[in-house]
């Protein structure tokens, strides 16, 4: 007999990275589309939906909401870590449960969350690596004023300083602010070997803005000298971001023309970035532990993880981290080409897994 | 000063806790396990065993004395106290036992990690400061060998500046401490004086 299970989407339709939410809001939908669709399932879902709008206060509200008003134990959602962290309260008085499909900066293993996408050691290090192979070790950091920019560039910190790196410059915007030339000036001044840029929508389309303007009057960064590195630009931005995007390099589990998408996704590649395809893999996921298996929507996720299947589906019981492939990517002709893959790495979020990480072998791409 | 936080190494570390089996134990177990160290559970005794551990979590609403193997404030790795009950009793039992950082209860999904952190670099300076204070207080019970030292070499015909500055010198020159180079002075001196009142 089918079950009718609903589930939670939580994820903002406009304010500053909407474009990001959008892609994911997408990919769970998607999911959600073809496990309704698929007869060979047992269950169905019924999404129930709320727009947090950007605003960080509605996240807790609105989790709660959903939680308490439909018999939802599980919700896809939440783009910034900040939010991430406002909707555990929640989520532990009504007894649900978060599936995470964003890159974030680590240092957590909620028992309320599924973390479906990349940590440090499936961004930050392996394109660090690559950054410090190919350009040089002098490096400088910039980011939005929160806390994805601050711990990333304090792990690239300590990274570099390890393997005799330097910081020529590190500094941050408010959120939404497009005031950038402070930081393209001080660019320009030190002329480092490579920009680690974590700065978020508005901010971070300004700064491209500002340095595409840079790379036309200044010889020293001209033909992508100097290249701007991200740990969350993703093919929903680029649209947005239009030429300037050129040239950037980002790591990320997926790329779109990288075969196959991630490991969750089933065999299926019509994504439009690595967050639809993250948010998708979370709802199959979900759809795969559910199925066949009455009363296991009313598991607490723990217990759901602790199946078998949950691990051979790529979910740590341990960390509730995700197994991913890792890919750099750089922008050519509006879109991302991969210049290293490499097979999928288990998640180490509180990097203990290895005092010195090891370099994840990529794989240059012909 | 700005501190650098220094991060331990804790995958693989070992973490002892002593608390009766209980679902703040199964809390905190989960998050360290997810960290990446291992966990040894003891109730009601602390074995010896666990000195050899990396970090020590004890249940301040029950503990007392009798169940460590060492004395009150002697805690030989960072301790974090699981806070429970706030009755001034328990606190002042907390102070004088000594931690290194504290986690209320009940443990919920976090809040090991920074403790973790906290309790390893305030144990780290505390030992440090110790180290510290007895180097110290070694080197003010030596004040009165100093002043002989300088009094030995006065006697040769030195002002008591000049006998101070050939002190300093001739610890730079041995490579030694102020306070040793004035041991070995008087300790030499000492034999002549002997010498002189044998054969005088």
């Amino acid at each position: 007999m089918t079950r009718e299970i609903d589930l939670g989407i939580l994820f903002s339709r406009s304010g500053t990275y909407s474009l990001i939410s959008e892609a994911k809001r997408t990919g769970a939908l998607k999911a959600v589309a073809q496990v309704n669709a698929d007869p060979a399932l047992d269950i169905v879902f019924n999404p129930v939906e709320r727009d947090p709008q950007g605003n960080i206060d509605a996240y807790a509200p609105l989790c709660e909401e959903i939680l308490r008003d439909s018999g939802a134990r599980h919700v896809i959602g939440c783009t910034t870590s900040w939010s991430r962290k406002e909707v555990i309260p929640a989520l532990e008085r009504m007894d649900g449960a978060l599936w995470y499909p964003a890159p974030y900066e680590g240092f957590e293993a909620s028992d309320r969350i599924v973390y479906a996408h990349a940590c440090p050691n499936q961004h930050l290090l392996p394109l660090l690596d690559y950054a410090f192979a190919q350009f040089g070790r002098r490096s400088y950091l910039t980011g939005s004023n929160y806390i994805w920019g601050w711990e990333i560039n304090r792990l690239a910190r300590e990274i570099g300083s390890r393997t005799g790196g330097e910081v020529l410059g590190e500094r941050y915007l408010p959120l939404g602010t497009t005031e950038v030339a402070r930081i393209v000036d001080e660019i320009a001044a030190l002329k480092p070997d490579f920009v680690l840029n974590q700065l978020i929508g508005k901010s971070q389309y300004a700064f491209l803005d500002a340095i595409a303007e840079l790379r036309r009057s200044d010889p020293f960064f001209a033909e992508g000298h100097c290249p701007v590195l991200s740990c969350n630009l993703t093919e929903c931005e680029l649209g947005a971001i239009g030429p300037s995007a050129e040239g950037v390099i980002s790591a990320g589990p997926w790329f779109r023309g990288l075969h196959p998408a991630l490991p969750g996704n089933g065999g299926r590649e019509d994504f439009g970035s690595s967050l639809e395809a993250a948010a998708h893999a979370s709802v199959m996921t979900l759809a795969q532990l559910l199925n066949g298996a009455p009363g296991a929507e009313a598991l607490s996720l723990s217990e759901l993880l602790a199946q078998r299947r949950a691990a051979e589906l790529g979910i740590s019981p341990r960390t509730h981290h995700t197994r991913l492939p890792v890919a750099i990517a750089q922008v050519r002709a509006g879109a991302f080409v991969p210049l290293r893959t490499g097979a999928p790495v288990e998640a180490d979020p509180y990097l203990t897994r290895e005092r010195d990480p090891a370099p994840v072998p990529l794989r240059v791409v012909k | 000063m700005r501190r650098r936080l220094r991060i331990p190494d804790l995958g693989g570390a070992r973490a002892a806790i002593l608390h009766r089996p209980h679902a703040t134990v199964t809390a905190l177990v989960r998050q360290l396990q997810a960290i990446g160290l291992e966990v040894d559970c003891h109730w009601p005794d602390l074995p010896a065993s666990a000195r050899a551990a990396d970090y020590l979590f004890i249940d301040v609403d029950t503990a007392y004395d009798d169940q460590f193997p060492w004395e009150p404030g002697e805690a030989p790795l960072p301790t974090i106290a699981l806070v429970g009950s706030e009755a001034p009793g328990r606190i002042e039992w907390l102070m004088n036992f000594g931690a290194d950082a504290q986690i209320l209860k009940p443990v919920g999904d976090g809040g090991v990690y920074s403790a973790l952190l906290i309790a390893r670099a305030t144990f780290d300076a505390r030992v440090e400061l110790a180290d510290e204070i007895d180097a110290l207080k070694r080197r003010l019970g030596q004040r009165q060998t100093v002043v002989q030292a300088v009094a030995v070499l006065a006697a040769r015909g030195k002002t008591e500046n000049e006998a101070y500055e050939q002190l300093r010198g001739m610890a730079m020159a041995w490579r030694v401490s102020f306070e040793d180079a004035a041991d070995r002075i008087v300790a030499a001196a000492k034999p002549t004086h002997q010498d002189e009142s044998d054969h005088g």
